[in-house]
């Protein structure tokens, strides 16, 4: 029996091999995250969007994906901004620059920066969340006149956990940046504010119909941030949200990334809220 | 095409001419009520008077355990893994088995086309045969009747005496060139009876499904599910998997396989840092269902179940997706054709 889709199998990619590729720095931005640099080989471009993601594999340990942090206007290598977490982050941990790990990718559907562009962009970052919308931050910086004004609302658990911390410096004193964090508790030393990442809402000054919104965080935090942006009046169409499952093959075809009869790993992660509200898997 | 009488006597010396030109793949029995497809190196040893067989032929395409790579740690390199194609005959497969075939076909054409899966699926012909319905089948209620030949290159359909053998594709004439088989002039029985059916047909099941996902079912079923994922490793339509590494004695060498995965392990839709985005087995088992009857079915209009009644023969906790599909289908039409 011959299928009519039946494509001869050496015309087609290997889905699950990776390339070779190095670390080239691993710097420690808090107790649990590293942030790695990778290039792959011959300094070959990654080619990702913003809000893509990889998969990591070490040897004998096991692969994992991971969202891309550094923006591709940031050419020949890429960054992913990693939290120690389970049994492979803890050997990477342990893994220095020179050492190789497994890429494939990228994957995913990643921002649509065409929809995006004209806009003013707002991003909501909730923890770890920073790390992918990084990517695209950081787009919006480098292709500054394409876009509006960049509002980026930031919430941590403790100011001793903000990542980034060189970059949100300098996000503070950049005018052409509106920057507002705030930590759920401080330690005695935070000068600056205190309360869930939502409390960051209510008081923005927004241009609302020309202003579309990333959300990324942890899982509780959408249902939230969604509250706070509906009631700040922020139209349901211009709200994006990255989000995380388990992306175990990237390609579509293991299951596990599931959100109904969705696959995260091709239409997401980075959704456009409209297109989830039906999902009751989401959020 | 032409038809050929094959005597009971005959079947032996049938699989025999085509293990002459292929390896053959058949049902074989395992334990008293047990069968299973393995390689055949005794013909006399095929059975094709079976209910199912544990595993579908799934498992050739798309094998429990398979080898991505083999990586040397001291190297830190790799090979890839060969999947080498079937080129085999599949000997005696029920016309459900042949559905899910195309099924899976399709789920590793669409999107990302599968190397892997499409390169074993190289060369595989299929028999097929047909089957008795026992208490569990209910493949007549997706389409799938006991005597359908799609998919198949020959199909043997039981009589007393012996069979019909209905060539249905050239590659199945090359398959009996060569041996003297008296052709057959009378038609074929008609096809067997189910003892189980669901009641609506898919283009109804669509509505169904989409105003059940506050069921009470799911909750009801979820009581008595252990959440051991039997029924996922059983369907010849499931086709999840899980990607594992493991090292050998000398902590050198080792490699990375995919394994068969099920949706009703807890572990399933676990990320780092322990959330589980289908906590509950009523959220688990409305998974297993709707990937069978609504997910895949909204995309293509099929039934992504085929009726072979496997999950709910080797359920341990006594769930039949057949009475969850149908109490699914009375509470809608109570509540949505016929409101009180």
């Amino acid at each position: 029996m011959t299928h009519e889709r039946m494509v001869a199998p050496t015309e087609l990619k290997d889905l699950y091999l990776p390339v070779m590729a190095e670390i080239k720095e691993a710097k420690k931005m808090t107790e649990l995250e590293t942030l790695y640099t990778v290039e792959l080989p011959d300094g070959a471009e990654l080619g990702h969007g913003p809000g893509q993601f990889v998969e990591l594999s070490i040897f004998g340990v096991g692969e994992a994906p991971f969202s891309i942090s550094s923006s591709p206007t940031r050419r020949g290598v890429f960054e992913l901004g990693i939290r120690r977490v389970g049994m492979l982050t803890e050997v990477l941990g342990k893994m220095e620059a020179g050492q190789k790990v497994g890429i494939r990718g990228p994957f995913g559907s990643g921002v649509d920066i065409e929809k995006f562009k004209g806009k003013d962009v707002m991003i909501v970052a909730g923890g770890i969340g920073l790390v992918p919308m990084r990517s695209m931050i950081n787009y919006v910086i480098d292709n500054r006149s394409d876009f509006g004004r960049l509002v980026i609302c930031y919430g941590s658990r403790s100011d001793k956990e903000l990542l980034f911390t060189d970059e949100l410096e300098q996000w503070t004193k950049d005018a052409n940046i509106e920057y507002h964090v705030t930590v759920d508790q401080g330690s005695p030393e935070w000068t600056g504010k205190t309360g869930v990442i939502t409390t960051l809402i209510p008081g923005l000054d927004l241009d609302l119909e020309n202003t579309v919104c990333c959300v990324c965080g942890p899982p509780i935090m959408y249902r939230f941030v969604l509250l706070a942006l509906r009631s700040r009046g922020l139209p349901e169409k211009n709200i994006y949200m990255s989000l995380e499952r388990r992306m175990k093959c990237g390609v579509g075809k293991c299951g596990h990334c599931q959100i109904n009869s969705s696959y995260v790993c091709q239409d997401g992660p980075v959704y456009h809220y409209p297109d989830i509200k039906g999902l009751q898997e989401a959020l | 095409m032409v038809q050929f009488f094959l005597e009971n006597d005959r079947v032996t010396e049938f699989v025999a001419h085509l293990m002459n030109q292929k390896p053959v793949y058949a049902p074989h029995r395992k334990g008293q009520k047990s069968f299973a497809f393995a390689l055949t190196v005794d013909a006399a040893e095929v059975v094709l008077d079976y209910t199912r067989t544990m595993h579908s032929v799934k498992k050739f395409f798309l094998p429990p355990r398979e080898e991505l790579l083999s990586f040397d740690l001291t190297e830190n390199s790799y090979q890839a893994g060969e999947a080498k194609p079937a080129d085999a005959v599949f000997f005696g497969v029920h016309s459900y088995d042949l559905a899910a075939v195309k099924r899976l076909d399709y789920n590793f054409t669409q999107g990302n086309p599968e190397k892997n899966y499409l390169a074993r699926r190289q060369g595989a012909l299929f028999v097929g045969v047909s089957f008795k319905p026992d208490k569990y089948h209910f493949s007549g209620s997706v389409g799938v009747r006991t005597l359908d030949t799609e998919g198949c290159d020959l199909f043997l359909t039981k009589l007393l005496d012996g069979y019909v053998l209905e060539v249905v594709t050239p590659a199945g004439e090359k398959l009996v060139d060569g041996i003297d088989l008296p052709v057959h002039e009378a038609g074929k029985p008609a096809a067997e009876h189910f003892q189980q059916h669901i009641y609506v047909p898919q283009a109804r099941l669509g509505d169904v499904m989409a105003k059940s996902y506050d069921s009470p079912v799911w909750d009801e079923t979820a009581e008595k599910c252990v959440g051991c994922g039997t029924c996922n490793l059983v369907c010849p339509t499931c086709y999840c998997f899980n990607v594992e590494e493991s090292v050998d004695v000398t902590a050198t060498k080792g490699n990375r396989e995919r394994h068969w995965d099920g949706c009703m392990l807890r572990d399933f839709s676990e990320v780092a840092g322990g959330e589980v985005f289908r906590e509950n087995l009523s959220a688990r088992q409305r998974h297993r269902v709707y990937r069978k009857f609504k997910y895949i079915s909204d995309e293509t209009g099929e039934p992504w179940c085929v009726g072979c009644g496997r999950c709910t023969a080797s359920c341990t906790a006594d769930i039949s997706i057949v009475s969850i599909v149908n109490r699914l289908i009375g509470d809608y039409e109570r509540a949505v054709v016929a409101p009180v």
